[in-house]
Parts: C-alpha cells; structure tokens; sequence
C-alpha cells in the first residue's frame, strides 16, 4: 500500500486515475465513483492506491458499510422462520440462514439465542437487499467461524479493527508477549476477546481501546507500553 | 462598491468530540459555536423509505428551549442544501440523520449551522456529491458591505444575505435575503461572498488533512 499525500475531497476529480484507466484496469474502492467518464471522489480524505491498479479514499469512519466476503462480528436479534435476523452495526440487519452452519441439517438445528454473538463471514451484499451472512466455508466446514461464548465483546472504529488485522500489526503481538489470549476482530469494528481470567480479559479490551484514542503514529510507542494498561 | 470588512472571522473545529455518533464535529465561526452530529447510513422507518434513495433527517436545536419557528426554518435551509450535495443513490433504503446543536449565536448562524453540517458530512464519511460552504454578509447604516458580521455590527442593518456555494461549479445551493437592497449590491455582495467560500473550502482541507494526518504516518511506517 503507498501512502501519497493528497487528500481529496467531495466532487474534486482525480485525473491520474482516469490517465492510468486508459492503458489498463483500475479498481475504484470506496469514497471514489465513476460519472461518466471521469473518476470523482465522493469522501473526504487521504487518497489511497495498491497496485496494480485500487484506489480508494481513507476515512476516518464508524459506521460498517457491508461487503462481500468481510468477516464480522454480529448479534443475533431474532429467529424468524428458517432464518436469524443479526445485527452487524450497518444500516440494515442482517441475515443468516440456519442451514449455513456446520453439521446443520433441517432436523439439527444450531442452538442459537438472542443475544448470542456470532463471528461470521458476509456472502452477499448490495445496498439493495439485506446482507446474508455465513458461518460455513465452501466445503461446509465452519474453520474459525461460529458462536463465541464467554469472553468480552466491544465496539470500536472500523480504522482500528482494519488496522488490528493488518498482517504486520504490532498490537497483537506486543499483547501476546504479555499473556496467552483469544481474540476476534471483525472488520465492522467489533472486538472480542477472552483470556483466562476476567481480570485479564478487562485489561485486555481496555489495552485495545486505549489504542483508539491515541493517533496511528504512537503505536509503536504505545505497543511497548501496553503492559502498563494490563497491569491496572 | 464600499467594503467595510471583507475578511471572515477565525475559523475553528475539532472532529469527534461525541462518542456516539458516526461522526460530529464542534465548530465555531468567531464567537459563534456549534455542535453537529451525523448518523447514517441506518435503519429506516418503513413510511420514509425509499428504494431509489435515503432518507434526509435534519434536526436544529437552540441554544436553550424547544425549536421555535426561526430554527425550523434554519432547520429547513440546511436540510434543502444537504439534499442537493447528499449523494443519496449510494445508500437506497436508509436513512442519513444529522444533528446541529447550537451552543452560541453571535451573528451568522445560519451560514455556519450550514458549514458545521458540511465538516460533520465530511467527518462521518457519507457520500457526497460536492462540499459545500455557507457566508453571510449585511449592509449596514452607511450602504456598506459587511462580510460576516459579528453580531454587535447585525444591530444596524439595512439588508441582510445569506448564500451557500458548491465546492465543484462554485453554484449557488442557498440564497436568503432580508431587508431592502439593489440587484446590483446583491451581485456585488455575491462576488463577496462567492470570494469567501473559496477559504472556508480550504479551511475544510487543512483540517481534514490535519485529522487525517495521524494515520498518515503510520501508513508510511508501515510500507
């Protein structure tokens, strides 16, 4: 990912992109939208390219927008019929059907609740219709998908739950040289995690949303002195 | 054309003071201040929803007491200029939900609700088509132009205007006048005014710039 430093905002038209289209293929991502024949942003932000070809425009942001194959955390609000009705904190809940867990049959049913949180993957989005969730791969197996139980679950921005995942991340790593734990991170910012004891388990959210108020740049820093957040 | 002041006042405003919401920014323009918050894109009633688009919501509150005519109308301005920029295909079946709380009125509320409604846009992440950017200017006793008065200078007024302008085409979104004037003072007072938004456009960009200059560095750390 190369980091450039122009911000763009609203309406303004990004004429590199349009010069790059030309000679092969560009992916517009998010804050950015074809009109025409030009490529306008429609977010404020720093503009942000991958090659070959992705462009998108980074914010700053708290509300998930969802899209296909994201993984998430999500609660389930209700069972209606064959289907639960999940909340993923986007604008619309969404659904999972029963069938899509492992072993799941129509005579064995998944023992899902309200208020069960669930670590899922997206199989279909469009701001159209509603998302559909699944806790299966394509081979039918659920790998690390499924129901959490015990634990600690809590919002935070999508900026922090993307930057966890990030393959080069030093949080988690940092954290794990101070104690064995689990943790789940979805894309639409929610966190869960779980340790042996309670204790650890609140100083280990606290850990993580102490990152949230700091800016990016002192990660590093603060990644030394995470220790200190689990010792209170 | 007799200008008296044509410099707007200090700008200021720092994003996300309120923890809830998608996005909010607290702005202040002089010694005018307020808070805007926006939600969205969330769930819709089901009488608001439309298939083709989202649903605007935008609420003004006071200072102190409940809305009364005035607000509903500064309420209705800015609701009309966020329907116009709001790239409201993008997010069919939803609802955008913004909030103003004023916390100082001293002169040229109308025009920085529209402004602090414009960064919250920004901030929150919602699509738009174009930002955009509110001024207000009067003439005063003597038949001079003032841009964006403080409101001891709002006493004496023979005419007051609002206007707010795209960032793109520069088009007008707003136009709201009071009191009595010439067509050629309200084109002269345009210009003026046309002139002004240019800096509030390029106050926007520094702070976005600003806020996203964080994680600005750790990008960089990182490749």
């Amino acid at each position: 990912m190369s980091a450039t430093n122009t911000i763009v905002m609203p309406g303004e038209r990004i004429a590199a992109i349009e010069e790059l289209a030309k000679s092969k293929r560009v992916i517009l991502g998010p804050g950015l939208r074809r009109l025409d024949d030009t490529v306008v942003a429609s977010k404020a932000g720093p503009l942000r390219h991958k090659e070959p070809g992705t462009f998108w425009v980074d914010n700053y942001q708290r509300r998930y927008i969802p899209a296909r194959g994201d993984l998430i955390l999500g609660i389930v609000r209700a069972k209606s019929g064959d289907i639960y009705r999940v909340d993923i904190g986007a604008a619309d809940t969404a659904s999972i059907s029963y069938l899509a867990f492992e072993a799941a049959t129509k005579k064995n049913r998944p023992d899902l609740i309200p208020g069960d949180l669930i670590y899922a993957r997206v199989l279909n989005a469009s701001a159209d219709i509603e998302p559909e969730l699944v806790c299966v791969n394509s081979v039918g197996k659920r790998g690390k998908l499924g129901v959490l139980t015990e634990g600690f679950f809590f919002k935070c921005s999508l900026n922090l739950g993307r930057m966890l995942l990030r393959e080069n991340c030093p949080v988690l790593a940092a954290l794990t040289r101070e104690m064995p734990y689990e943790i789940a991170v979805g894309v639409n910012g929610r966190i869960w995690v779980k340790a042996h004891s309670l204790k650890e388990t609140v100083a280990l959210a606290n850990a993580i949303s102490a990152l949230e108020q700091s800016g990016c740049a002192e990660i590093d820093k603060i990644c030394g002195n995470l220790g200190d957040y689990l010792q209170t | 054309m007799d200008v008296e002041k044509e410099t707007l006042r200090q700008m200021n405003c720092e994003f996300n003071p309120l923890s809830r919401c998608d996005g909010s920014v607290m702005y202040s323009q002089g010694a005018t201040g307020l808070i805007g918050a926006v939600l969205g894109p969330i769930e819709v009633k089901t009488q608001n929803l439309s298939i083709d688009g989202s649903y605007l919501e935008c609420n003004y509150r006071p200072k102190a007491g409940l809305p009364q005519v005035i607000d509903r109308i500064r309420e209705a301005a800015i609701r009309d200029v966020l329907e116009l920029a709001l790239l409201s295909e993008a997010h069919p079946r939803s609802k955008m939900s913004v909030q103003i709380q004023e916390l100082e009125d001293r002169g040229s509320i109308d025009a920085c609700a529209v402004n602090c409604a414009c960064l919250a846009m920004l901030i929150g992440g919602l699509p738009l088509k174009y930002s955009f950017a509110a001024v207000h200017a009067i003439i005063n006793e003597q038949g001079e132009y003032v841009l964006d008065p403080d409101q001891s200078e709002t006493q004496h007024q023979r005419a007051s205007f609002t206007f707010a302008f795209d960032s793109v085409e520069g088009n007008l979104l707003l136009v709201k006048t009071k009191g009595s004037f010439k067509i050629a003072q309200f084109n002269d007072i345009e210009c003026l005014c046309r002139a002004a938004s240019a800096e509030i456009f390029q106050f926007y960009r520094s702070q976005v710039a600003k806020y996203h200059g964080r994680s600005e560095a750790t990008a960089k750390n990182e490749t």
